[in-house]
């Protein structure tokens, strides 16, 4: 039974399958369950074989409790890393939105927002294909490649959020500002404004976008292409100026 | 058995039963419970009213303590049972945990519901007259536990020592992926 030694032997469907398996509280039946995918084979084989063989089996995987490499390929086939500062506020809302779920299942979604097609124009500038298309119709393109080769924009993309949101934090509603046993609305007045406090938080992307708008949404994807740090600069500088 | 306060309660392997070995067992096991009280419990569901306590002096109490857990002899693993007119076999020449085994009573562990342990003994104690598929399904389970609660707790122990010092060997300690953020 052939076993991989290092994540640079899974591939990103195996990676989402095992990931999957850690909702199993059951220890050794999550190694049992995860040791079947790694072998191929069904999880009712590895029930006739000695319990010694498939510990044995069993340490030789040790290695996918630890988290894959945090390098990460920068190219992959016809597509190339897209560098974070020049992301956009679209590809970011979007990015968060996968990541607020588990991103172990949605790495190729993630995935699909980062590598992206480029060309560089007349004047030698390298050019990324624009965000016109759904992650969803791209996702599954990952999913042969090993792990390891794109893993690594999870943890990069974390640190990215942690001090985007630590720079530009008081530019969005803080959701621990409302805490639901402290803030019970004793008059009717106040109960209104706690509905409204969570509607907006609710709704914070689509409203900031909104406003960028100027409440013109035929400027929807103009707004959404603008780059996420030059516009969050430009959020900060209106609001410490009052403007 | 052991004399306390008068009255003869049960304190060895071949005297209590499975079900109040379990039953014992969980008793020790109730962390809301002091050490004495937890005693106090134990001999009152072994037939010793809570009020015969009151004027017990702690160094009697520890004695009587003493003594219930004073167990003569060490129990040997039984490999098969006879239980109305059917056989069931645990193993044939060692003792051995197979990964089915193996995977069945942690999921019962896990559960520590009442009556656990006549479940683990259930899974490893296999009716000779029926099929892999049988053996396993929960209904068997929970009957053949019904069936070995009644037995002495003589036969649970050894196994109990047995799977303990398995499972410790075959199932890796629960190592949560380093989180990322």
């Amino acid at each position: 039974m052939h076993l991989p030694k290092s994540w640079s032997e899974i591939d990103v469907l195996q990676f989402k399958e095992i990931r999957e398996l850690y909702t199993i509280t059951e220890v050794f039946n999550r190694e049992i369950e995860i040791l079947a995918i790694l072998a191929d084979v069904s999880s009712e084989e590895l029930e006739d074989l000695d319990i010694e063989e498939v510990t044995a089996m069993i340490s030789q995987i040790k290695f996918v409790n630890s988290e894959p490499s945090k390098q990460y390929k920068h190219q992959i086939d016809d597509y190339h890393i897209k560098p974070l500062d020049k992301l956009t506020i679209g590809e970011y809302i979007d990015l968060e939105f996968y990541f607020s779920k588990d991103y172990n299942q949605h790495i190729g979604y993630i995935a699909s927002i980062f590598y992206r097609q480029k060309t560089t124009n007349q004047w030698g500038v390298t050019v990324f294909e624009p965000y016109d298309f759904s992650p969803r119709q791209r996702f599954e393109l990952f999913d042969e490649y090993p792990i390891s080769h794109i893993y690594g924009i999870i943890p990069e993309f974390i640190a990215f959020r942690e001090n985007f949101m630590n720079t530009y934090g008081n530019l969005f509603n803080d959701e621990s500002e409302i805490d639901d046993e402290e803030d019970k609305p004793t008059t009717s007045q106040e109960s209104k404004d706690l509905q409204l406090k969570k509607s907006e938080i609710k709704w914070g992307w689509e409203r900031l976008i909104y406003s960028l708008c100027n409440e013109d949404l035929t400027k929807f994807e103009d707004v959404t292409n603008l780059p996420l740090i030059m516009t969050f600069n430009m959020l900060a500088m209106k609001k410490e100026l009052s403007l | 058995m052991v004399n306390i306060l008068g009255i003869e309660v049960p304190n060895q392997l071949n005297e209590l039963s499975v079900q109040q070995f379990e039953t014992i067992t969980t008793i020790h096991a109730d962390t809301e419970l002091d050490a004495i009280d937890k005693y106090l419990q134990v001999f009152e569901f072994l037939g010793v009213p809570t009020i015969k306590w009151d004027d017990v002096e702690i160094e009697e109490f520890k004695e009587i303590v003493k003594s219930f857990n004073d167990l003569s002899g060490k129990p040997e693993l039984v490999s098969t049972l006879e239980i109305d007119g059917y056989t069931y076999v645990a193993f044939e020449d060692k003792f051995k945990l197979s990964v089915k085994d193996t995977k069945s009573i942690e999921k019962i562990m896990n559960s520590k519901h009442k009556g656990y342990l006549s479940e683990l003994l259930a899974v490893l104690f296999k009716r000779t007259d029926l099929t892999k598929v049988e053996h396993y399904s929960d209904a068997h389970i929970k009957l053949k536990a019904k069936l070995i609660r009644e037995l002495k707790a003589e036969l649970a122990v050894p196994y109990l020592v047995e799977i303990g010092q398995k499972l410790s060997k075959h199932i890796p300690k629960d190592a949560p992926t380093e989180i990322v953020e």
